[in-house]
């Protein structure tokens, strides 16, 4: 069975000769598949074996609580109808409810099992598939098996969704399809991460990898992601959105699949998924580079999925780094660290809310880094829970020198992302992998849980350290300068008992680190890697042959926001008096008591206040 | 400076930049065209640093295709571009590579590697002085004779880098100490300085032309009131 399904995604191979990644999907893929599920032993040649994992399907079968299965076809039942409410119950509090009651150490039923429950609906049984390895890799640890037949369902899900005959006639909740796309990039990185350990793999896992062949591969997952994009003509579909073209227009444009929700979310979130892919592969520029058609805004169809909205901030904030544009990855984490706060309150409970959270934690240490590098007064807010956050660390790196270095390595690798490598240590090769396992003698004692030398996270490490190593004068010559309108430059060497040209060539990596490529603001829609040289101090400097001449910008005081903070708050006090009860008069006290409470008891009921008096008058 | 001529220069024909811009840009069969457009870039002072990112992204993708001489190409024209981050973004897609056996020819980028990132440092660090005395060095006769002498202008090319950070710090310079970050001296560095166009008193200094970053002004940074942080105040106002 397994052989079978790993002929479709074997196709990667034509990828090399093909043109149009989405042909290169192929159509070989047998049209009778559905019907070669164990459960059905006639189709399964040999009885006896087929008969014994009937029994024990039928036993495992016993096992399953009453709830869970009146769950599982209640689930079916929703997920037939396309019944967009019901499912998303399901999906968001009953999966979760008996996950925690049944299945928090173990794993749920096999999809084999609960076939008979939802009629073996072959899309069903795919879906549950989906929630059912999503839950071995978030609780439980995957084996082999579960890595290899994860991958194999997910290559059936988006088969039935690209390669069936016209669209498909199903409907996912927004936040499910964003998961799916989510899960797959999740498991492809923790597949190429668990891949690249070459040590403390079992002779199976060896033979298996040996063969593996498209399995997780980047082509596969890429191939996947661009071939939604395609069917659901997400980029065109954006295009003509912005160039305001009417519905009937659009759907021209887009055509039988991009009509439809499920397709149109899909390609969005897979140009995200896109995003996320390219940045653990180390290729910030194309990470941003498709994002070219999105536009990052509040209002973007990719932010009603709050762990997209926010997954995407951060990632964009990420290559910005990379980059060497610190405004621009200040000002990405500022909007999102923002949007997180102001949620915090409807989501507290949400099952995201942690996973939300840590990434914020990271984006508030990025921030913190960002800030050290290119100090700015964007949000005084943000700035003062990051830097209470990672008081420290902030301290080290905003003083500069060999202390710095460590918190920056420090900070970086607690926020960055799970970083990859591309392609397989070679595993077909049986004498190269040999080499690899086992060191030759006088090699230290090899480590069996440290990841090998293909180390991608040190690699990027080492390229941002380098990059804040050549900034760290930095800091010690601005105070200096701040001190002084002009100064001779032997001077400010003698100051630094530093050589005075060596001196002199760091004040020219001070202007350099001044000095940064920036997205203007209005020029929204242009593309992520488009920007102007802008200033990013407040110090300014110049030489004149030998003599320092220093400026400096001052920021005027702010009234504003405290007029508008007073503003709301006398409007809000106006409003509580105009609505609250008159005091009812002290003689009439005793009289009134029952009336007076039953007042209290409701006070959205008639309001006898001033605001009745003025609207009145 | 703007990104735009970053993102797409004037000097990218037209089908490469479909290539870089679509999903060709993934067909290892295309990556031979890729390789001559660098090649092109090599002989004729151009740069495209998205088309020679692309090429590291098919081997990436296809170790098969990898190529050291590319790749050290690619890598002494991005230094070039410094500040700018281009050398780092070319590094960040060299996976590490299991060393190949196979081949007879020892593969040059392990040894050069260290080399080139030691010059970007330099580079990057504003130590001009310091950058062409090693690059002058013993060690670099290699990156020399068999890299660097065949990308036409490549001197020039770091001259620029550091023209382009003493333009924005400098009002007037010493010429023995533009000298020293040109590697120029005498007549050369005399001619060089009168093609950039920049004059020269008797006794010798520099005089740079006025340019946004060497002009300082103290200013009062104002406050500036955004319609949108008003509106809950005067959509209630509206509502009373």
């Amino acid at each position: 069975m397994s052989q079978q399904r790993m002929a479709l995604w074997a196709a990667e191979a034509d990828i090399d000769e093909d043109v149009d990644l989405s042909l290169a999907i192929g159509n070989n893929y047998g049209n009778d598949h559905y019907e070669d599920a164990p459960i059905q032993p006639q189709i399964d040649g040999s009885t006896l074996i087929a008969m014994q994992q009937h029994m024990a399907q039928q036993a495992a079968f016993g096992q399953i609580p009453d709830v869970v299965k009146g769950f599982i076809v209640h689930f079916h039942q929703a997920v037939k109808d396309n019944n967009l409410a019901e499912i998303m119950v399901a999906y968001e509090s009953g999966w979760n409810k008996y996950t925690e009651k049944f299945y928090s150490k173990t794993e749920w039923p096999e999809a084999e099992v609960i076939a008979p429950l939802v009629k073996d609906d072959p899309i069903f049984l795919i879906l549950y598939r989906e929630l059912y390895y999503r839950h071995v890799y978030s609780r439980l640890q995957p084996n082999i098996d579960d890595r290899f037949h994860s991958y194999e369902n997910s290559c059936e899900l988006f088969n039935y969704l690209l390669n069936s005959d016209g669209p498909v006639p199903l409907e996912l909740p927004e936040q499910w399809l964003w998961d799916i796309i989510d899960e797959f990039i999740y498991q492809y990185q923790v597949f190429c991460t668990w891949r690249s350990k070459t040590k403390a793999k079992t002779d199976d896992e060896l033979a298996m990898l040996a063969e593996s062949g498209p399995v997780w591969s980047s082509y596969s997952v890429l191939n996947v992601l661009y071939s939604l994009m395609q069917k659901s003509r997400i980029n065109e579909y954006i295009g003509a959105q912005r160039e305001g073209k009417s519905v009937e227009e659009i759907n021209e444009i887009v055509g039988e699949y991009g009509q439809k929700p499920l397709y149109r979310m899909l390609g969005y979130f897979s140009i995200i998924g896109l995003l996320r892919v390219h940045v653990l592969l180390g290729d910030f520029t194309l990470a941003l580079k498709v994002l070219d058609n999105i536009e990052l805004n509040q209002k973007s169809p990719f932010t009603r999925v709050t762990a997209c909205h926010v997954a995407t901030y951060y990632y964009v904030g990420f290559c910005y780094i990379m980059l060497r544009r610190y405004p621009d990855a200040i000002r990405t984490f500022v909007t999102i660290l923002n949007f997180i706060m102001r949620m915090k309150q409807y989501h507290t409970r949400s099952y995201q809310y942690d996973q939300i959270n840590k990434t914020a934690d990271r984006m508030y240490a990025l921030f913190t880094v960002c800030h050290a590098l290119a100090p700015s007064r964007l949000d005084d807010n943000i700035a003062n829970i990051a830097k209470e956050r990672f008081a420290e660390p902030y301290a080290k790196m905003s003083r500069g020198g060999q202390d710095a270095l460590a918190a920056f390595e420090e900070l970086f690798l607690y926020a960055c992302p799970k970083f990859i490598i591309a392609n397989s240590p070679p595993y077909e090769d049986p004498v190269a992998i040999q080499a690899l396992v086992s060191p030759s003698p006088g090699d230290s004692q090899p480590d069996l849980t440290a990841p090998t030398q293909l180390d991608a996270t040190h690699r990027h490490l080492s390229l941002f350290l380098a990059d804040v190593a050549a900034q760290t004068p930095v800091p010690t010559l601005r105070s200096f300068l701040k001190l002084y309108t002009s100064l001779g430059a032997k001077k400010l060497a003698n100051f630094l008992d530093e050589d005075e040209e060596e001196m002199v060539q760091e004040m020219m990596v001070v202007k350099q680190a001044s000095r940064s490529i920036s997205r203007l603001p209005g020029t929204e829609g242009t593309g992520l890697l488009q920007g102007q040289t802008i200033t990013t101090s407040d110090l300014n400097f110049v030489i004149d042959e030998n003599m320092v001449h220093i400026t400096e910008s001052t920021v005027g005081r702010r009234y504003a926001g405290w007029f508008i903070k007073n503003t709301e708050r006398t409007q809000k006090i106006l409003d509580d008096l105009k609505n609250s009860p008159l005091p009812a008069p002290r003689a009439n006290q005793s009289a009134s008591a029952p009336e007076q409470q039953q007042k209290q008891a409701k006070p959205t009921g008639q309001k006898v206040a001033w605001g009745g008096v003025k609207t009145s008058a | 400076m703007s990104a735009n001529n970053w993102t797409k220069p004037a000097s990218r024909p037209q089908d490469i930049d479909n290539l870089v811009s679509g999903v060709d840009r993934y067909n290892p069969s295309n990556v031979s065209i890729l390789e001559d457009y660098l090649y092109h870039q090599i002989r004729s002072e151009e740069y495209d640093c998205l088309a020679n990112l692309a090429i590291l992204k098919l081997y990436q993708f296809n170790p098969d295709l990898y190529n050291p001489d590319v790749v050290i190409n690619i890598l002494v024209k991005a230094l070039t571009a410094t500040p700018a981050p281009d050398f780092n973004l070319c590094i960040s897609l060299l996976d590490e590579r299991t060393p190949n056996t196979q081949s007879d020819e020892p593969d040059p980028l392990p040894v050069l590697l260290p080399l080139l990132r030691q010059l970007q440092d330099l580079l990057y660090k504003c130590r001009f002085p310091a950058f062409w005395k090693t690059y002058g060095s013993g060690e670099y006769e290699s990156l020399r004779d068999n890299y660097t002498v065949e990308v036409t202008g490549f001197e020039n090319a770091i001259r620029q880098v550091a023209i382009r950070a003493v333009t924005t710090t400098f009002t007037r310079i010493d010429s023995k100490r533009l000298g020293s970050y040109l590697n120029l001296d005498g007549k050369d560095l005399d001619a060089y300085v009168k093609a950039l166009g920049w004059s020269v008193d008797n006794a010798g200094i520099i005089s740079v032309p006025p340019n946004p970053d060497n002009q300082i002004e103290a200013t009062v940074v104002q406050e500036q009131i955004k319609l949108p942080q008003l509106a809950r105040v005067i959509a209630h106002a509206v509502k009373a």
